[in-house]
Order: C-alpha cells, then sequence, then structure tokens
C-alpha cells in the first residue's frame, strides 16, 4: 500500500515504456495486429460519435435560421418546422452531393490510379500534429504509405492501417516530406510541412538547385524519384521563390490545392509506388 | 467492485478520448482544444492518489499510443508520471478547493506541451520556440484551464456517487 509500492511500480512502466520506444522507434510493424483489435471496439465508436457530432452540429446552425422564421410567421410555425427539417436534409444532401461531385471530378483527372473514397471520423486530437483518421482499411484495400487526395490535391500519406480504419499524416504536418517537381520545367524541390506556416495556410518549398526554372505560380506536382508518392499528383501552387544564403538552392512557400480545414472525404489511391527503397520520409 | 470502477473509468477514458477527437474539430468557433484525458488523469491522481493516478495514467496513454503512429510508450510514460506526480498533492485535496486543481492544470498542460516540443519538435531543429509557444501552448492552456474548471466538478461527483456506490452495496453484504 505504501508509496514503495507505488514507487517500485513507476520504475517498472517507466523502464517498460523506454524500452517499448527504443523498439518501435526502429520498427513497430508488429503493433498492427494490436492496433487493429483495440480499432475493432473503437472506430464503431468514433464513427457514431462522429455522426451524432455532425448532427446537433448542423441542428445548432439551423435552429437559429428556424427561430427567426418563427417569430416572422406563427400561424405558419408547422408547415416551416415541416418544410425546414426537409430543407435540412435536403441541403445536407445538396452539399454532400457537392463534395462528392468534386471528388468525382477529381477521380476523372487521375483516373489512371485506383481509388477508394473515405469519410473522415476522428481528428488529432492537438494543434501539435496534423494526422487524422478515416472509415476504411486494409478490408477495403487500404495499406500503409498509400497516398490521400482531396479537392483537387494531395493531402497525405497513409502511416498507419487496420481491418476498419486508417491514419492519415497530413502533408501539412511538421514533419512531412514530399518529393516534388515543377511541372513545366521538371526542376526538383522538396515540398515540407510546418507548424509556423500552418495558420496561414503554406507550405514550405526548398531544395531547389540554383538556376532551376522555378517561378512564383508554377503548378507543383509530386516527382517520379519520389519514393513514397506516385508521381504526377498536384500538391499546390509555388510562391515567393528566393535564393538561399548559401547561393546554391533556392527556396519559397507553396499554396496548397487541398483544403485542409473541415476535411470530411478523401480518396485514397489503393496503389503503393513501386520503389526498391523507401527509406525517406 | 474494483473491477467494476476500472471499467466505469475505461468508458470515461474512452468517452473523453472519443469527445477530443471526434467533436473538437468540428467546433468551429475553438482555435484549440481542450486536452481532456490530461484533465481526467490528473484529476484522478489528486482525488485518489498515486497509484490511481498511475494506473489511469496507463490507460489513456496507452490509448493515444494505440490512435497514432510513432514511437509506441511515447504518451504513457508522459501520462504515467502525470498521474503519479498530481498523486503527491493528494495530501493538500480537499473536496471543495479548486485552486490547486487549477493551478495543476496549468502546469501539468505545460509540462504536456514542453514534453511534446522537446521530444517531437526541437530535436528535429526547430527552434522557434517563442512562436510555439505563443501559438499552441498558450491557447491549449487556457482552453484546458476553462474545461478543468467546469469539469473538475463533476469528474468529483462521478467520484463521489462510486464511491457512495460501493459503500451501500458493502453494507448490504454485511
Amino acid at each position: 500500500m505504501g508509496s514503495k509500492y507505488n514507487r517500485y511500480v513507476l520504475v517498472i512502466l517507466t523502464i517498460f515504456c523506454v524500452v517499448l520506444i527504443g523498439v518501435t522507434s526502429f520498427s513497430d510493424g508488429w503493433l498492427t495486429p494490436l492496433r487493429t483489435g483495440v480499432g475493432y471496439v473503437l472506430i464503431p465508436i468514433q464513427t457514431g460519435v462522429n455522426k451524432v457530432g455532425v448532427m446537433i452540429y448542423d441542428e445548432l446552425a439551423d435552429y437559429t435560421k428556424l427561430k427567426t422564421a418563427l417569430d416572422e410567421n406563427r400561424r405558419l410555425k408547422e408547415e416551416i418546422d415541416r418544410l425546414t427539417e426537409e430543407n435540412n436534409r435536403l441541403s445536407a444532401e445538396q452539399f454532400e452531393l457537392q463534395r462528392l461531385r468534386e471528388l468525382y471530378e477529381l477521380d476523372q483527372e487521375y483516373m489512371q490510379y485506383e481509388k477508394t473514397a473515405a469519410r473522415v471520423i476522428a481528428n488529432d486530437s492537438g494543434d501539435w500534429f496534423q494526422v487524422f483518421r478515416v472509415d476504411k482499411g486494409s478490408a477495403d484495400g487500404v495499406s500503409v504509405g498509400n497516398n490521400v487526395m482531396a479537392g483537387g490535391g494531395l493531402v497525405g500519406i497513409v502511416t498507419d492501417v487496420g481491418a476498419h480504419y486508417a491514419t492519415i499524416r497530413s502533408i501539412i504536418d511538421d514533419s512531412s516530406r514530399v518529393g516534388a517537381m515543377a511541372i513545366q520545367s521538371g526542376d526538383t524541390c522538396i515540398v515540407g510541412g510546418d507548424l509556423t506556416l500552418y495558420v496561414e495556410g503554406r507550405l514550405r518549398i526548398s531544395n531547389i538547385q540554383k538556376g532551376a526554372d522555378v517561378k512564383d505560380g508554377d503548378r507543383i506536382v509530386t516527382s517520379n524519384i519520389s519514393s513514397k508518392f506516385l508521381p504526377g499528383i498536384l500538391i499546390g501552387y509555388a510562391t515567393d521563390i528566393t535564393l538561399d544564403n548559401n547561393q546554391l538552392t533556392s527556396s519559397g512557400y507553396l499554396i496548397p490545392a487541398a483544403q485542409f480545414h473541415n476535411l470530411q472525404e478523401v480518396l485514397i489511391i489503393t496503389e503503393v509506388k513501386e520503389d526498391g527503397n523507401s527509406s525517406d520520409d | 467492485m474494483k473491477f467494476k470502477r476500472a471499467v466505469i473509468n475505461l468508458g470515461l477514458i474512452i468517452i473523453a478520448f472519443t469527445i477530443q477527437n471526434c467533436v473538437f474539430p468540428l467546433i468551429p468557433f475553438l482555435s484549440a482544444s481542450p486536452n481532456l484525458l490530461l484533465i481526467l488523469t490528473f484529476s484522478f491522481g489528486f482525488i485518489e492518489g498515486q497509484r490511481a493516478g498511475m494506473w489511469y495514467g496507463v490507460l489513456a496513454g496507452l490509448l493515444l499510443d494505440l490512435f497514432y503512429s510513432g514511437p509506441f510508450g511515447f504518451y504513457t510514460l508522459f501520462y504515467i508520471y502525470v498521474g503519479y506526480i498530481n498523486g503527491i498533492c493528494t495530501q493538500y485535496y480537499y473536496e471543495d478547493y479548486i485552486t490547486l486543481p487549477l493551478i495543476l492544470s496549468v502546469l501539468n498542460e505545460l509540462a504536456y506541451n514542453m514534453y511534446i516540443y522537446v521530444f517531437r519538435f526541437l530535436i528535429r531543429g526547430r527552434l522557434n520556440f517563442l512562436y510555439f509557444f505563443r501559438h499552441l501552448m498558450i491557447p491549449e492552456i487556457i482552453f484546458t484551464v476553462v474545461t478543468t474548471l467546469l469539469l473538475y466538478r463533476l469528474i468529483l461527483f462521478i467520484n463521489r456517487k462510486l464511491k457512495e456506490f460501493e459503500s451501500r452495496r458493502d453494507t448490504t453484504i454485511v
């Protein structure tokens, strides 16, 4: 009961954690079954809560509109109620239709890749990491390393997958690095996420060779030589390209094509880039 | 009885975790989200003592570690210490005393954010600490403290009910 026992347990737990951190820093493949198992329990809960949350949020937003309508037309209260309810449902469907249409257009644009659409069900719990989870997993053909798109551009990469869920690290995450190139000149660069630029909705472009033809407004796409990203997916547009202090490379910023706030549906390309070395991030 | 409490606590953790991940991101005016799991862990450590806090930390940390890829045990390690260290303060625990939990909440949030900053950002050479401090830590700390103010009473209430329930069971058996 005493504090000696507590200290004993604390030390054991600490050692246990440190060893686990050490081991999993090198390979965490053996944890996948465990994560999938927990996923079986958690994913239905998360999907449910997410649905309820969206529903409550929609209703809250419409409640204000409904109130003014009631003041104006007390007589037509019942009628308005009925119509509002119908309107809610239809407008929600309309928005969904619009989003799905956009997704479909994107689908047409990147015809050559095999894709599956997925719904975002959970976001990261803080602002430190831009990681989110979707409701499709290995049972739908999703695997680690799959590229993810939405709204016309690259969103991220699958880092972790269970039977019915997948965790995606978006390209705006601070640790994300994407091998990219300017579409018209083919000059390569690296597009990296940066937490300090995240609020402005920008990413960082670096490692452009001196003399390379990358101008403001150029379309930046995933590069052929990237080991993890399929070539030719639009990432965004270059801006503010300047020469670095070392006079050897240029760098600048990128405005992403995909909209990251309020991401609800994404397309996962269920095709992993076949490449012997996939060591870089 | 212990088993029943563990199940209820596990349920609480899962609910907090789900709300944190699935509901808070939907609220548009929330620029930062309060860290519910941290509030739960340190509150239970503070109310129940070191041992309970520690095991609570293990549960909360494992859940976070299972959810996110990256080195496994990273969150667990931190949450264990949150439960343990806040458990030390349990000797000053007094039911209607809200000031100390609020101070603890600030300190815990600060420690949590520093832990992430140092081990996930500083080691990758992200040196502009002031930016992170202003834009990430301060909002999250403020939101968490406000939530603690609201939530702490609820946690106390749940805890009291659980205890009442147990003691009632015990007396009927005797």
